[in-house]
């Protein structure tokens, strides 16, 4: 998947002769737009067609009333409803140019009003009584009113706008004043505020015009603020749920009609009331992943905007495995993604197979090719592909032809590859006649052998979403071209066409996450599955020790723009280090250990084990016992060999160093070295802590520990971009960091973590976080890194 | 960076310690702790045990034979033949499926199974079977006029009177009528000198050294080409067979144990210079480096020798249009095929008689005649300007189904040409020669002989079959019809009509009888498409039943071949959904061919003489290439694109790089008796390289191809021969100087290579001839 889609444009403008446009330009300009209003417009194709229109239909109504037609001062009104009228309403279009040529419909907010009313009622014929009752026409609202609800307005703040004279914002007295006075003239309205402001304040003195003093900040406000900033950057909300609620601006269910590019037929009034009686009005969402591979970070977002919409709106989330390549499907992929979806905390409402539907969509099949609407095709793969492909000469063959060679295909009288059925349209892209149904002989995980013609995407997408009455199909970006092709086949077949929603996909960098990339990454060895800690799958995360919870949260700060994002993995580990400092358990573990012997150990008279608090700010926290011993082991970089450097606070000879949780000082007595001559254990004396040895430092350490394995995970790539062929010229493999995976045998912890279970996660005090590795076995305890502590500042 | 191959590898650093600990272990290790040594040794292990337990699950699963997804990771050979088959099983469930869904549908619709195909691929087939028994009743010549054309307009003409034959027959058996089994394969070819062969010899002595070894036994000898230079040049893969026959008699012998026996017994010979015994037990033969050099020493002093095969005479019975009716592209296979069958026996040095059994003879002439006598009375005087044969029969045919006075009259022609009234075969003879004109000029283009003996040729000897036939008790008479039961077919001959006409049957039957006798031909190949395999099936066992022949020793065959479909994989047609007509098809391709060459700018190279025959070379054996390069039986894609491609398996690319090496040899300067004296100072052409040895061997396999070839008579073998031929010449090329240029400007021609060059370019020549493509020196 290329790490940013390019979107055509569908909306170049295909004048060709230059006095076509020409005469848009002129009729552009006799709106009032000014000069780059028209350039911008005319850069838009749909929407100048729609104002040509609507401009049109101005001249004529004024011609017909034997009114001035080469100029006209309401050009704005006709400008505003050519840019929020849609196409699915355009037919009631002439009603509302016949307002404001009338001078009906006087202000922009009676047009906006007007425009609203006829998309609500697009399915319907046009009652131009209500329309103006809904637009206020005829209402006059007289200075007095508008003086009146400002003067009570004005009141309402008085207090506060003395203190703040005009550093408050003027933008809510005028809010305030329009909701109260639907109709009345803006204008009017801001020169009235104006003028009551300053009978209440004066003149504007140099003081008010002065930016706002900065509130001096100690330090702890000045992080506050930090922080805020941090969120205001990633525009989002802590929780999905929040975040659909104040963001998510999709149209409610039923009203599909009024979106944008929706298409409306003679039959969508009685689709969708059908579609209405059989979900009796709930939001019906789905996340429909193909199991051709595990799920990754980008799908934590799917899941989670799905899924939470659903929540939000107390609808219902399905999960449909999109089946349609047997080639590709394996059941451990079924598994593992219903098993991703449940661990971040959603339960689907159904589980759904698209191949459930293959008996339908073959059907569907036929009737398209009946109709006219989809051939069969011989074309290669690559004679399909590329930008100008070549029209299929196949396009125009019989109806009777196709139906005999579809069966043909059905029946497996075809080779693979030796046709296809295609659909008779042509995308944005200029892609032609996108294929519905290619030959594969293969076996289906749940279809069996049943069949070896299998639909495509492109045809099975929408119709099953169709047919599990999806209110909205969110899906990413990329999509928002098939989004014709969608509409399309549901209204080509006459049935229920849900509302397509694209969202911005979420990257991230330093990984990638194609399917085929992972796998390749496998093949060559280089991580060893689909869930190694190194990778962005969800699986690999949730082995590395993330927290769904922290995923979760993350991916709702992220918010839902449909601008694709790409995002450093930095981000997502601040989420959950948030999360894991609260809620992982802190425990010692010396990763490269060396022995100190207490020489002192017998006169200390401590006892054997000592309790620690599992979250040692927290005052009524639980505990957990720990080994003490004249023998214990503290990490080889706690100790310095000879007299430590300044910068060195901890043990070395002349300095001692404190013992965390047990109240000690050691100090070293002798160093005991191999033949190689390096250090292979310590003897030291021991102290309890007091006010004049208090030491520099104090380190971890652990006593007749037991030996667990620590798996040390870096970053995968080593540049942002590894797909980036500028970037990583070399390919994507070829930027591995070779030493991303360190393996340490030989790590002591706390005899009591040998009861772990799988996925537990701790925090190693002064190390970092981590979480019980999947392979781990009774015998053999396995840690992964999940995080350092602090972010890596750079490379080690 | 090369990506880690070992599985969880870690840290390099780590790895060098571990390395530099276990080569000297001794030695005291410096700057290593005991720790980390111990953690060293720990990864290690770790490693280790990975490594063994995904071996050690590899070994269970090949001795158990499981497929499992790690074996076929590790063996990706294994995994694409593994795939391959898996997707032709499910096809084959999915196609048993339809046919089961299929024929219970045709029971609920009372169809018979015969037809149950419905309008697949198979389905030509089933038709074709369908009509045979429909033929068996039809008038004369007019039948086979409609079998090979299968066109609308006939089929009408025969259905009424057909219908309840065609049921007599079904009633009968409801099931596709078969023929009797194939004989078993008679060795037709007897090999006096196996000239360059190499296969040849080989087996010769492998065949003495398994006779000598393991007398008791025989099974056939199964020797390759090795599919891999890894396992020598040839392999013998007998050892396997043979191991198998003598436990099946009691002794068990390991594969490996038979092969290294036959090899002890294997007789001098100068062809081999090792031979080596793998554990299964194949022998992979290596050929003596010095043979291959004198081998091509000879063909450079003497030429491209093909072996002597004992000589036949040979009936080549092909094309075979019909009168009264353009060529079309059903015809250009069995001409395209039989004209290179017939070629390859003249070059096997065969006294060969290419016959064209046109359909000349039938009812349609009455009609014809007819016609011509209203349109041309003055015919006898001056020859009649038909113009367009084919919409002269349209007209006659019009008026024959109208009119039924003209039909009347259309009938009492037949009989009087029959009898050889002189008036009446002057009007057949003008017709005729309407029909040669036009003909001839198609075969021109191709650069076909032929020689026309049709239907009317064998009319005197038909009565003569059906007195032999009556007085020996062949025949049986039911419902007016004289039929003829060859042993083991389902369909019998009609040998006399109801009306006492005769039919396609009889003619072929008198066509075979005076082919076997009066031309005495030890061999007669027809062909002619698959559809009719039936027929000629029946034929053949008549002629058997009659005692005609010993089909161990002569050889009858039907070579039969698919149809040509267009590139919607459906008979091929124009637009308009007519017959493509021949000409206008060899039009076309010498229009496009043309064009290409332009588009190449060949056309400012080459003189318009050059140019104009490098087009019809191009043109002509694209569209010959493009047919014989098929497997014969199987149909085949008509595309002008793929034929004029310059890439791939296409004459175009062989003609290319046929011309190229012409033009290395050209272009060297040397002459051509500078060439022959190097030849004949040196038997031995000296070859080190191992480019040319590969391409050595690669000509002398044109012995082998041509001796397989007049065996089996499938070209396209002879096709991928040149094919390969030409890669390996590329390969050589790309890495052997012909002529060297130094620095200093001096040239040195490397005299060997030259000659191995032209020894390339003549095999190549002589290959193209056999496939009746005209090579041309410049392009």
């Amino acid at each position: 998947i290329p790490s940013s889609v390019i979107l055509v444009s569908e909306n170049r403008l295909p004048f060709t002769f230059s006095s076509a446009r020409a005469m848009a330009d002129a009729d552009l300009r006799w709106l009032g737009l000014s000069d780059s209003k028209v350039a911008e417009t005319l850069k838009n194709k749909s929407l100048t067609e729609q104002l040509l229109s609507i401009i049109k239909l101005a001249k004529d109504q004024l011609a017909a009333a034997g009114r001035n037609v080469q100029s006209f001062p309401k050009g704005s009104l006709l400008y505003n409803v050519g840019t929020k009228g849609k196409t699915q309403c355009a037919h009631h279009l002439p009603a509302v140019v016949r307002l404001i040529v009338e001078d009906k419909v006087k202000s922009d907010a009676q047009a906006t009003a007007a425009v609203n009313y006829i998309l609500t009622h697009a399915m319907a014929d046009l009652n131009v009584a209500e329309l103006e009752k809904e637009c206020g026409v005829g209402i006059v609202v007289t200075a007095d009113e508008i003086e009146d609800t400002v003067k009570s307005v004005i009141a309402s703040y008085k207090e506060k706008l003395v203190a703040d004279r005009y550093q408050f914002p003027i933008g809510k007295i005028l809010g305030d004043t329009r909701a109260k006075l639907k109709w009345a003239d803006g204008q009017y309205i801001a020169k009235e505020v104006e003028l009551q402001l300053y009978e209440l304040l004066g003149p504007r003195t140099d003081e008010d015009t002065k930016p706002k003093p900065k509130v001096k900040a100690d330090k702890k406000e000045g992080d506050k603020k930090k922080e805020e900033k941090k969120m205001r950057v990633i525009e989002g909300a802590t929780t999905m749920e929040e975040l659909i609620k104040t963001r998510a601006r999709l149209h409610k269910v039923g009203e599909n009609y009024k979106t944008e590019g929706y298409v409306l037929t003679p039959h969508t009034d009685r689709l969708l009331k059908e579609h209405l009686r059989r979900t009796g009005g709930q939001v019906r969402t789905r996340f429909p992943p193909e199991p051709n591979g595990l799920l990754h970070i980008g799908h934590a977002k799917a899941i989670n905007i799905n899924f939470a919409y659903a929540k939000a709106f107390d609808g219902v989330c399905n999960l449909r495995f999109d089946d349609t390549n047997p080639e590709k499907e394996e059941k451990k992929f079924f598994e593992g993604i219903e098993q991703m979806v449940r661990w971040l905390g959603y339960t689907p409402a159904e589980i759904t197979y698209s191949s459930d539907n293959f008996e339908q969509l073959y059907k569907w099949a036929i009737v398209l090719i009946e109709k006219g609407l989809a051939f069969v095709c011989h074309q290669t793969v690559e004679e399909m592909r590329g930008q100008d492909q070549k029209p299929s000469p196949w396009r125009e063959r019989p109806i009777k032809e196709s139906l005999q060679l579809f069966q043909d295909m059905k029946n497996g009288k075809l080779e693979e590859g030796e046709a296809t059925l295609r659909l008779k349209l042509i995308l944005e892209e200029g892609k032609m006649d996108p294929v519905a149904y290619r030959i594969k002989y293969c076996h289906h995980e749940r279809s069996k052998d049943t069949w070896c013609i299998y639909p495509t995407y492109d045809y099975t997408h929408c119709l099953c979403d169709s047919i599990e009455d999806i209110t909205h199909s969110l899906c990413t970006k990329e999509f928002q071209s098939r989004r014709s092709s969608y509409y399309w086949l549901c209204n080509a077949l006459d049935v229920y066409c849900p509302v397509q929603w694209e969202y911005g996909r979420l990257n991230v960098y330093y990984t990638v996450v194609s399917k085929r990339k992972i796998m390749k990454l496998i093949t060559s060895k280089i991580v060893r599955d689909w869930d190694d800690p190194r990778l962005f799958t969800l699986a690999a995360l949730r082995r590395r020790g993330i927290p769904a919870e922290a995923l979760n949260s993350f991916v709702a700060r992220l918010g839902i723009t449909g601008s694709q994002m790409v995002i450093d993995p930095h981000v997502m580990d601040a989420s959950v280090r948030d999360y894991l400092n609260v809620h992982s358990p802190r425990t010692m573990a010396v990763l490269d250990p060396i022995p100190v012997r207490i020489t002192n150990f017998s006169s200390l008279s401590l006892p054997s084990s000592i309790s620690i608090p599992d979250f040692p700010s927290n005052s009524c926290s639980s505990t957990h016992d720990v080994n003490f011993s004249d023998t214990l082991y503290i990490e080889r970089d706690d100790y310095h060999q000879g007299t430590a450097s300044k910068e060195f606070r901890r043990l070395a000879t002349g300095q001692n160093v404190g013992l965390k949780h047990i109240g000690l000082v050691l100090y070293l007595e002798k160093e005991i070295t191999g033949e190689d001559g390096s250090v292979t254990g310590l003897e030291v004396r021991a102290e309890e802590v007091n006010e004049t040895n208090k030491p520099k430092a104090f380190i971890h350490w652990v006593s007749n520990p037991i030996a667990v394995q620590v798996r040390l995970y870096e970053r995968l790539f080593h540049h942002k971009n590894p797909e980036d062929a500028t970037e990583v010229p070399g390919g994507f493999l070829s930027d591995c960091n070779e030493n991303s995976l360190s393996i340490l045998h030989r790590v002591y912890v706390d005899r009591y973590l040998a009861t772990v279970k799988v996925l537990d996660r701790f925090q190693f005090e002064r190390i970092g976080f981590f979480a019980v590795d999947l392979d781990s076995s009774k015998d053999k305890i396995i840690f992964n890194r999940t995080l350092l502590l602090k972010e890596d500042s750079g490379k080690k | 960076m090369a990506p880690p191959t070992k599985p969880n590898k870690t840290p390099k650093k780590d790895d060098k310690k571990a390395n530099g600990v276990a080569a000297a272990p001794s030695a005291a290790p410096t700057g290593i702790s005991r720790e980390q040594e111990l953690q060293n040794l720990e990864a290690d292990k770790f490693n280790a045990e990975q490594d063994l337990a995904r071996l050690t699950r590899l070994l269970a699963a090949m001795e158990k034979g499981e497929m499992t997804e790690e074996l076929l990771e590790a063996c990706p050979n294994l995994q694409e033949v593994h795939q391959k088959n898996a997707k032709l099983k499910y096809r084959k469930a999915i196609l048993e499926r339809s046919v089961a869904a299929q024929e219970a549908e045709n029971a609920k619709n009372g169809i018979k199974s015969a037809a149950a195909a419905g309008p697949s691929k198979g389905a030509p087939e089933a038709k074709k079977a369908k009509e045979a028994p429909k033929g068996g009743e039809q008038k004369g010549g007019e039948k086979k006029g409609d079998k090979k054309d299968n066109k609308g307009g006939e089929k009408k003409e025969s259905k009424g009177g057909d219908k309840k034959d065609a049921k007599g027959v079904d009633k009968k058996e409801n099931k596709t009528p078969s023929a009797p089994p194939r004989a078993k394969k008679h060795n037709y070819v007897v090999v006096k000198d196996f000239a360059g062969s190499i296969m040849g010899r080989l087996a010769d002595v492998f065949k003495k050294a398994i006779k000598e070894a393991f007398p008791s036994i025989s099974v056939p000898l199964v020797l390759t080409e090795a599919s891999n230079a890894k396992f020598g040049d040839y392999q013998c893969n007998s050892a396997m067979g043979i191991s198998a026959a003598l436990k099946a008699q009691g002794t068990a012998k390991r594969p490996a144990e038979v092969a290294a026996e036959i090899v002890a017994k294997l007789p001098a010979c100068p062809l081999i210079s090792k031979t080596e015994i793998p554990p299964a037990g194949f022998i992979n033969v290596y050929l003596n480096e010095e043979f291959i050099a004198k081998q091509c020493g000879e063909i450079s002093r003497h030429g491209v020798k093909l072996p002597t095969i004992e000589s036949r005479r040979v009936i080549v019975d092909f094309s075979s249009p019909n009168i009264a009716k353009e060529m079309h592209v059903g015809h250009l296979r069995s001409t395209i095929i039989g004209d290179a069958i017939s070629r390859l026996f003249e070059a096997v040095g065969f006294d060969v008689l290419r016959l064209n059994h046109i359909g000349d003879w039938g009812t349609q002439f009455g009609m014809l005649i007819a016609h011509l006598f209203d349109r041309f009375p003055n015919f006898q005087k001056e020859t009649p300007a038909i113009g367009d044969l084919q919409s002269f029969y349209k007209e006659s045919k019009k008026r024959f189904d109208e009119d039924a006075d003209f039909k009347k009259r259309a009938y009492e022609c037949v009989v009087k040409l029959q009898n050889f009234e002189p008036e009446f075969i002057k009007a057949w003879t003008d017709i005729c020669n309407v029909s040669r004109t036009s003909n001839n000029e198609v075969y021109d283009k191709l650069d076909i002989v032929l020689n026309e003996r049709g239907e009317s040729y064998y009319q005197t000897r038909m009565g003569a079959i059906v007195e032999e036939l009556t007085t020996r008790s062949f025949l049986r008479e039911e419902e007016g019809r004289h039929l003829m039961f060859p042993t083991g077919c389902d369909i019998p001959l009609t040998v006399v009509k109801s009306d006492g006409g005769f039919t396609y049957d009889t003619s072929d039957l008198a066509a075979l009888k005076n082919r076997l006798f009066e031309e005495n031909a030890d061999w007669l190949i027809y062909v002619v498409d698959a559809g009719q395999s039936l027929h000629f099936d029946t034929i053949f066992a008549a002629g058997r039943d009659l005692g005609w022949y010993d089909e161990t020793q002569k050889r009858v065959e039907h070579v039969g071949f698919g149809l040509v479909l267009g590139e919607d994989k459906k008979k091929f047609k124009t637009r308009s959904g007519e017959t493509v007509r021949l000409k206008d098809l060899l039009d076309e391709g010498v229009r496009r061919s043309e064009e290409k060459l332009k588009e190449k700018n060949r056309d400012k190279e080459m003189t318009p003489e050059e140019l104009v025959a490098a087009r019809d070379a191009v043109a002509y054996g694209g569209i010959k290439y493009a047919d014989l390069s098929h497997t014969r039986t199987q149909d085949y894609i008509f595309s002008y694109d793929r034929m004029l491609d310059d890439k791939g398996n296409t004459a175009v690319y062989l003609l290319y790089a046929y011309a190229r090496i012409r033009s290395i040899v050209r272009q060297s300067g040397v002459s051509e008796s500078d060439m022959t004296a190097f030849a004949t100072n040196n038997e031995h052409l000296p070859l080190s390289h191992p480019k040319e040895l590969k391409l050595a061997k690669q000509v002398l396999k044109f012995s082998d191809v041509i001796l397989q070839l007049v065996d089996t008579l499938m070209l396209h073998t002879l096709c991928d021969y040149l094919y390969t031929l030409s890669s390996t010449f590329t390969e050589f090329y790309s890495e052997c100087y012909v002529v060297e240029k130094s620095k200093e400007g001096t040239t040195t021609v490397n005299m060997n290579r030259l000659v191995l060059c032209d020894v390339t370019a003549n095999t190549m020549e002589k290959a193209l001839r056999v496939l009746g493509i005209r090579p041309v020196p410049k392009m």
